[in-house]
């Protein structure tokens, strides 16, 4: 369904993915994770096709999307659901009027209340019943990620991706998110793809985790065999997130990591 | 120099791409009028004041200069030939380009750095259909508006100083007023605003579209925006009054 084959990107002179080949598992959650500045949002942004690769193919749903007309790309991008760091909500719109959004360009048949309806139900099953006609501007950081994964689920994406979902977030909001997310999993069974430096969160909800470091892919390993992996950038990343056991000081020997 | 005219190439392409999104999507309902009453209203207030004021200096600087000629009676005529072939339009334009130009730019600037614009890919949305296709149609058509306004306002005011100021008899300033000025002139007043909201929009949302990272991304699209639409309707000004009044100015 999703699949990334060989994808290098640069930005100037600063190699961002080196010969990245990734296949997402349908229906199931994948976890792509590593230190900041690795290419994990770099990653997330070429499944959607907001970047093309200088070389390589990103193939979702049978569209190579660094090749893709407008009209493909918005053929696929219907397909997904996506929540940013920040929620990315329009300010001067309600909270209804955010969520409602994408089924006002894409369901035009729906009728206001039908549409209104289908808002309110993703509101709730984000745990924010009744605030339909709030201001995004009263939101808290965690409210606004909340809002953000409702608009992301109301058309009833095939994929949802999640671009550091605990970002900014302090522990409770930040357990919080990550309950929620493995109750959409549960609730929805759809493909959830999650970017996040978080470990701790991201050991609990992901089947499936992908580990970049300095743009190259170093690990992509169903979860209960990731974090027993003997590769010394996983065992350190893990380390500084998760209680292990201790082992020999990687430090010195990983640039970068800190 | 090579940078003026890659960034020349880079906005030309992206007037391209905003034109194929246009024609393709299409704006979005409901958004023109409102972007339109926006621009219109908000900036009225600061424009019937400048326009004022200028009216009033041209008053004083036409009497001034024709006196020493016996000639003050002149006055409505340097007004009018002033005021509504040149400053109304380019005026109209600099206050639009002030305060409409820089909230595009800044308001979108910020889109683009809090992922908005993203969403509204993601999301399906065109966004140069959605964003300036809406904002150019509103400028487009209250500039054109604002600055009949601006017009009008300009000579009440150089008429006011003039008569009840400078003394100057009120039949006269109206008599070579309109005898220096034809209707013609101010439909050319419209089209030289129509083409002065065109650059200021696209000029306003390319800077806002290519915003760099964070506040200071933000501010500095702000500033190119208002700086390069000003001076381009500057130099615009020179070329259309020379194409629509030619040996004649």
């Amino acid at each position: 369904m999703i699949e990334l084959k060989n994808v290098s990107k640069s930005f100037g002179s600063n190699t961002i993915l080196r010969n990245i080949s990734l296949k997402i598992p349908p229906g199931q959650t994948t976890a792509i994770v590593g230190p900041s500045g690795t290419g994990k949002s770099v990653t997330l942004k070429h499944i959607v096709g907001l970047l093309r690769p200088d070389e390589g193919q990103v193939m979702c749903f049978g569209t190579d999307m660094a090749s893709a007309s407008e009209k493909e790309l918005f053929a696929v991008r219907r397909r997904f659901g996506m929540l940013f760091q920040d929620g990315a909500l329009f300010d001067s719109f309600s909270v209804g009027e955010n969520v409602s959004f994408p089924l006002e360009h894409h369901a035009p048949n729906m009728s206001r209340s039908e549409r209104r309806e289908r808002v309110e139900e993703k509101l709730r099953l984000v745990g924010l019943p009744g605030i339909y006609e709030r201001p995004t501007s009263a939101l808290s950081g965690g409210q606004r990620k909340r809002v953000g994964l409702a608009r992301a689920i109301v058309m009833e994406p095939e994929v949802i991706l999640f671009d550091e979902p605990n970002s900014g977030l302090d522990p409770i909001t930040s357990d919080a998110i990550d309950a929620l997310i493995q109750e959409m999993k549960e609730a929805l069974g759809i493909t959830f793809i999650i970017i996040s430096h978080d470990i701790v969160g991201t050991v609990n909800v992901a089947d499936h985790i992908a580990m970049l470091y300095d743009g190259n892919l170093v690990a992509f390993e169903p979860t209960d065999r990731f974090v027993r992996l003997d590769n010394e950038i996983v065992r350190k990343f893990l380390r500084r997130n998760l209680v292990l056991p201790e082992g020999p000081d990687e430090v010195a020997r990983l640039p970068g990591l800190k | 120099m090579t940078n003026f005219f890659a960034g020349l190439g880079r906005y030309g392409l992206w007037c391209i791409q905003f034109l194929r999104a246009v024609l393709t999507h299409g704006p979005p309902k409901g958004q023109t009028l409102h972007e339109a009453f926006r621009i219109g209203i908000k900036s009225l207030p600061i424009l019937l004041i400048i326009s004022a004021f200028v009216g009033t200096n041209l008053a004083l600087q036409g009497y001034n200069a024709f006196k020493p000629l016996g000639g003050q009676r002149l006055v409505g005529m340097f007004v009018a030939l002033a005021g509504v072939r040149e400053l109304a339009p380019i005026i109209a334009a600099a206050m639009i380009a002030a305060k409409a130009g820089t909230e595009m730019a800044s308001q979108i600037g910020v889109m683009r750095i809090r992922e908005q614009v993203d969403a509204l890919e993601v999301m399906a949305v065109n966004p140069l259909a959605f964003l300036v296709a809406p904002r150019l149609i509103g400028i487009v058509l209250m500039l054109p508006a604002l600055t009949l306004i601006a017009i009008f306002v300009m000579m009440s005011a150089a008429y006011a100083v003039s008569v009840f100021q400078l003394g100057l008899a009120g039949h006269e300033f109206i008599q070579f007023a309109s005898e220096s000025i034809a209707p013609i002139d101010f439909f050319y007043g419209a089209i030289k605003a129509m083409f002065f909201g065109l650059i200021i929009c696209t000029v306003s949302c390319y800077f806002g579209f290519h915003c760099g990272k964070g506040p200071e991304g933000v501010g500095t699209a702000t500033n190119r925006a208002v700086v390069t639409s000003s001076v381009i309707c500057i130099v615009l000004n020179y070329f259309v009054s020379e194409l629509l009044y030619g040996g004649a100015l």
